[in-house]
Formats: C-alpha cells, sequence, structure tokens
C-alpha cells in the first residue's frame, strides 16, 4: 500500500556495509539508520525488508538462514533464485535474499525520529573461475530497501511501504570480497604429478602385495 | 561364552551404549543453544527427505539427498517420534558392529582378550563414536558388511546375498567386494547347505592346533578361481544379490523415476568435485572444471584404483576380512573425492585383521597412526588456512593430498608386511561331477 499521507518520506541516512571474518565463509553486516519525519499520527511500528541481490561468487545457504529464522535472528528470510551449494560460480546462477527485520523502537508523531537497524547475513564463497592473481575479486552493490510501517489512523492500522531516498554522502556500501582461486599456470604440473604419485603408490601396494603376503 | 566374558563385552557395550546416549543428548542440546550445530548437516538433508516421504512426496525433492529411499524410509519416525530418532538407530547399528566384531574373531577361536581389545578398537575410536551421534548412517552399512561376512562364515550364503545386494543398492562402493567374495564362494572351500570350516586363529606362542588334515597348502589365485568360476555356490550368489540390487533399483525408478537414479546412483558413479577434500584429484578436476576431460585422462584416472584393487583381490581373497580391509583403504585413497566420513568403512574393518598381525603397537603400530594421523591433519592445516583464513594455498593443499596417499599406500604396506594371511576357509571334501564325494 503506497502512504496515503505526502509528507511520509523516510531517508536514509546511513548505510555502513562490511564483510566480516575470513575466508569462506563470512558476514555480509549492514547498518542501516533511517530519518523518521513528524507524523500526523503515530507509527505503530515498522519492519524493514531489505533484498540483497547476491553476486555471482557467493551464495546464501537457506538451511542456515532458516535455522537462524527459528533461533529469531530474522522476522522473515527467503532465498531466490540459485541455491545449489555446491556448484562453482562458473556453473551456477546469481541468487536474492529477502530479509525482513524489526525496528526496536515505536515511533510518536510530532518529532524527527531515527531507525536503526544492523542486519548480518551469512554467506558462502563459491569456487571461483581460475585467475593468475590467484584471487577472484567479487562486489556487493546497493541493496534494495523497504520500509514497512502500520500506523493508526482514526480507527484503522494502515501499512506503507516506502523506498528511502538517500544521502549518498552518508552511504558507505563499497564491499568487495577477495576469493582465492586457482591459478591456470598450475594445470600442467599438477596433472603430471597427481597421476605420477598415484602411479608411484599403486608400485608400492603392488610390490607389497606381491613380495610380502605368507600365508600362515 | 563364559560367565567373565559376557559381563565384560557386556559391559564394554553398555558403556559404550550410555556414552552415546549422553553424546546424543548433548547433540540435542548443542542444536538447541548454540550457533555451531552438533549434528551433521547431512542428518537434517535425511530427515527432511523422511519428512517428505512421510507426507507422500518424493524425498529428492530435497536438494542433496542422494540416497536410497530406504534411508529416508528409516528415518519417517523423525516426524513424528523425535528428531533423534534416526541418530539412535545409526548409534545401535554402531554397537551393532561392535558386537558383530566379537562374533566373528570368537567364531575363529581368537583368545578373550584379543577379541575385547579388538571391540574397543572399533567402539573407544573417537571417530566411530561421533559419526553415528552425529547423524551420519555409515554404521549401518558397516553393521551389514559384517553381517554378511557372519553369514558367509556359516554357509548360509542366500542370506548373504541378499544383504549384499540390499549393502550395494544403499551405498554403491561395496561393489568392490563382489570379486573377492565369488573368489571365496571356491566349492572346495564353501558348500551350499554345508557349514565350511573356518581356519582358527592361533597365537605365536602356541603349539599349532589340530586342524584337518585338509588344510589349504595352495593358494588362490584368479586362475584357479577363473576354472571353477561356475559352481553352484558362485551363480546362487551372484544371482540372488543381483537380483535383490535390481529388484531395489527397480522399485524405486518405477517410484521415483529419473530423481532416484540421477541422485542415488549415477552421482556417485560420476562424482568429481571440484572443492578441495583430501583425493589428490581435487585440483585436477577445479584446474579442467567445465572442460571435458580426454579419453587418455579419464582411463589413466581409472588405472591405479582398478590396479590395486585387481592385485589385492589376487594375492588375499583367501583371507576376506584382510582382503576387504586393504580394498576399501585403496579403493578411499584413490578415490575422486575423499570425506572423512569414508573412512569409517575400512576403521570397522580393522578390529577383524588385528589378531592376525605381528605388528607391536610399540612402535610400529604408533608410526603407523602418527603417519596416518599426521598427514590428515597436515592437510587439514592448509584446508583450513584455504577456507577458513583466505589465504590460496591450493598448491600446498594439494601437495598435502599427494602426501596422504602416500602415507595411505606406506601404511598399508606396513600392514600386508606384518599381517600373517589366513585364509578364512579350510577345504572340505568336495562333490565329484556326478554328485558323488571325494577328496581332493
Amino acid at each position: 500500500m503506497l502512504p496515503g499521507d505526502p509528507n511520509l518520506q523516510l531517508t536514509l541516512s546511513g548505510l555502513e556495509r562490511r564483510l566480516i571474518g575470513e575466508g569462506s565463509h563470512r558476514h555480509l553486516s549492514s547498518t542501516i539508520q533511517i530519518q523518521v519525519p513528524p507524523q500526523s499520527f503515530p507509527l505503530q511500528s515498522c519492519k524493514l525488508v531489505m533484498i540483497e541481490r547476491l553476486p555471482s561468487g557467493v551464495f546464501a545457504d537457506p538451511f542456515e538462514l532458516d535455522h537462524l529464522f527459528h533461533h529469531g535472528a530474522y522476522a522473515g528470510i527467503g532465498v531466490f533464485g540459485d541455491t545449489n551449494l555446491e556448484l562453482p560460480s562458473v556453473s551456477s546462477n546469481r541468487s536474492a535474499v529477502e530479509i525482513h527485520m524489526n525496528f526496536e523502537h515505536n515511533i510518536s508523531s510530532g518529532a524527527m525520529s531515527e531507525l536503526g537497524i544492523r542486519i548480518d547475513l551469512p554467506l558462502h564463497a563459491r569456487y571461483a573461475p581460475l585467475h593468475e592473481s590467484g584471487y577472484s575479486e567479487v562486489a556487493f552493490g546497493m541493496p534494495d530497501l523497504l520500509v514497512n510501517c502500520s500506523m493508526e489512523g482514526g480507527s484503522e492500522m494502515r501499512s506503507c511501504l516506502i523506498v528511502p531516498s538517500h544521502d549518498s554522502n552518508r552511504l558507505r556500501t563499497d564491499v568487495v570480497w577477495k576469493i582465492p582461486c586457482g591459478i591456470m599456470s598450475h594445470t600442467n604440473v599438477v596433472s603430471v604429478v597427481t597421476f605420477a604419485t598415484a602411479f608411484v603408490s599403486t608400485l608400492v601396494i603392488v610390490f607389497a602385495s606381491v613380495l610380502y603376503p605368507k600365508p600362515r | 561364552m563364559t560367565a567373565r566374558a559376557i559381563m565384560n563385552l557386556r559391559s564394554i557395550l553398555i558403556a559404550s551404549a550410555v556414552f552415546r546416549l549422553v553424546l546424543i543428548l548433548y547433540g540435542e542440546w548443542q542444536d538447541a543453544h548454540m550457533e555451531v550445530r552438533y549434528t551433521d548437516v547431512d542428518y537434517l538433508v535425511f530427515s527432511d527427505a523422511a519428512s517428505l516421504m512421510a507426507s507422500g512426496s518424493s524425498p529428492y525433492k530435497r536438494t542433496t539427498y542422494r540416497y536410497s529411499p530406504l534411508l529416508a524410509f528409516l528415518l519417517i519416525p523423525n516426524s513424528f517420534l523425535h528428531r533423534a530418532w534416526g541418530k539412535f538407530i545409526f548409534s545401535a547399528s554402531d554397537l551393532l558392529v561392535g558386537y558383530f566384531i566379537y562374533k566373528i574373531l570368537k567364531q575363529r577361536k581368537v583368545a578373550e582378550d584379543l577379541c575385547l581389545y579388538s571391540v574397543m578398537v572399533w567402539l573407544l575410536n573417537p571417530f566411530t563414536f561421533t559419526i553415528g551421534t552425529r547423524g551420519n548412517c555409515e554404521p549401518i552399512v558397516c553393521a551389514m558388511i559384517l553381517w554378511i561376512l557372519i553369514c558367509l562364515m556359516n554357509g548360509k550364503i542366500i542370506q548373504a546375498a541378499v544383504w549384499y545386494g540390499l549393502v550395494v543398492h544403499f551405498r554403491i562402493y561395496p561393489i568392490i567386494y563382489a570379486l573377492p567374495i565369488i573368489v571365496v564362494l571356491d566349492p572346495r572351500y564353501v558348500q551350499l547347505g554345508k557349514k565350511p570350516l573356518l581356519v582358527n586363529w592361533k597365537s605365536n606362542t602356541q603349539k599349532p592346533s589340530s586342524q584337518s588334515s585338509e588344510e589349504a597348502s595352495t593358494r588362490y589365485n584368479l586362475w584357479t578361481a577363473a576354472k571353477s568360476m561356475f559352481s553352484r555356490e558362485r551363480i546362487l550368489f551372484g544371482l540372488v544379490s543381483g537380483g535383490i540390487f535390481f529388484l531395489c533399483t527397480g522399485l524405486f525408478f518405477h517410484l521415483y523415476k529419473w530423481e532416484f537414479l540421477n541422485e542415488a546412483l549415477l552421482y556417485h558413479l560420476t562424482r568429481a568435485d571440484p572443492r578441495h577434500n583430501f583425493s589428490i584429484y581435487f585440483y585436477h578436476i577445479y584446474l579442467h572444471y567445465g572442460h571435458q576431460l580426454s579419453l587418455v585422462e579419464k582411463l589413466i584416472s581409472f588405472l591405479p584404483q582398478s590396479m590395486v584393487q585387481l592385485v589385492l583381490i589376487s594375492s588375499f581373497a583367501q583371507d576376506l576380512p584382510f582382503c576387504f580391509f586393504l580394498q576399501t583403504v585403496a579403493f578411499v585413497a584413490f578415490n575422486k573425492v575423499i570425506t572423512a566420513q569414508y573412512f569409517v568403512w575400512f576403521f570397522c574393518l580393522l578390529p577383524l585383521i588385528l589378531p592376525w598381525s605381528d605388528m607391536k603397537l610399540r612402535w610400529e603400530g604408533l608410526s603407523c597412526v602418527g603417519l596416518w594421523m599426521g598427514a590428515q591433519l597436515h592437510w587439514l592445516l592448509w584446508g583450513y588456512l584455504l577456507e577458513f583464513r583466505g589465504q590460496n594455498v591450493f598448491l600446498q593443499l594439494w601437495m598435502a593430498s599427494l602426501v596422504f596417499l602416500l602415507a595411505n599406500a606406506a601404511v598399508m604396506a606396513v600392514f600386508i608386511r606384518r599381517q600373517g594371511c589366513s585364509p578364512i576357509f579350510l577345504q572340505m571334501k568336495v562333490r565329484d561331477a556326478k554328485g558323488g564325494v571325494k577328496s581332493e
């Protein structure tokens, strides 16, 4: 439902994004601040809906998110797109995660308020395409943010969905994940040495079998 | 069994059961209160598949469920009884393996204390008791394989064949035991309707026990087996086990169509995972991912495995438990994908061969353990740096997998060197071509 009050303009006053952790399993942390102008009617509660369009090369585990949801980490969660957990990124498609979070404070009418929330999304790296540098870079874009507020107007409860406008000077959204990857120039030596080692191990076992068994 | 023996085996089994119960309860607590689960992620897959089956849907609607529908069927009570039902089943199978180890060794007259130590090698192995309590289904497979050995030792060929067909349907890898079983079902040693004569264990300090004068002095080889390949026992075993396998496959194909075939069978036959694992082939597969491997490359990766299996069968088929053990170690070590749960496949066979080994714990035994564990820990160190520190150590990790394969080969060579390879069966009187009985 679109807001009936044209003065209801929420502003995204701060968005800070960070990748927390090391290695192939990290958390994408998003700290969001939204300014709420004075309202004619008090806002009962507000919920944030964040749609994170994941770049190719990372994925969210729907079963892990479901486990976290049941532990109360989110008000709602859903994963869309390619949820195959096993494929490398060359064979997989992108996915998106929709997260619902409740803002903690009720907002009264007649005063400028600020809503703040932090969302942690566990992510995992897929096996990246080969690159001579040994690392593949995956960049995260800006998430889509929607705020769903319920408000009292007379005897009715109404809800509205707002896309906050943003002040780009206060947004820190550059997040890049460097994922280790295989190096093409290793191919020949890896193939040769792999098969040579398999051959040597075979010889060890064959010689042991032929030379040593002694029936009792 | 003597009263003292019953009490000791019983005590070990009861203590192991209590410990596993505690671990299951602890696992439930950890899952409910901590972010990091105790339960294996595979168990969640089994449970989800089971509840889909309970609601009349295909278990293969659960992504990454790659097992027989029988497993999901076994876990249906997870949905209406308790989610830990499956863990109890797996841990009970784990205890059953311990009991079967005792039964097999006792049947071959192994000394009581050695029997109990061998049982403890399985039941007190940390790997063993965590695998069942975390919800991994491998103990069921291990129990089935040991039961097949027991059936063969008691001359119950048809029963062995039924269970063998079932276990190959359940988990494809036991297909590697087909040839040694066929080899050992020589009518000179195993005859339909008769209990075969077992070669008993002899300690190094005992005088040779009085055995039949027809004790096997000639060695099996594949040529000997080929000459009498089409015996009644072998044909029956092949027909019954093959029949059971195709019956199960046909039934579940009828129910679940190509999803079942692709996920439960074909996936395992063609699996080549580019993600890091203990196998020496992982980095080769990753570097070639997306490119078709040439026929030569496919053959080269297939040859070591098949050559080792054939040589082991040819050399050790008469000592069936030892042959199974070596084949399984080799199968896992040369496989294109190796995960830690595969180790339990040969851990359950290790206690069956220890009474025949001349290897002393100090220091040869401990060296083997140290070498194998050390190679594994070395790999895990590089794996940790790659996966949890994000360092590009692919080359080092791959080299660690080479070291692990070489360590496996070295340990196998030591076991072979130290094993008093002992045929499992004694020669019996055989039927002549007209059905009469004669001595060899």
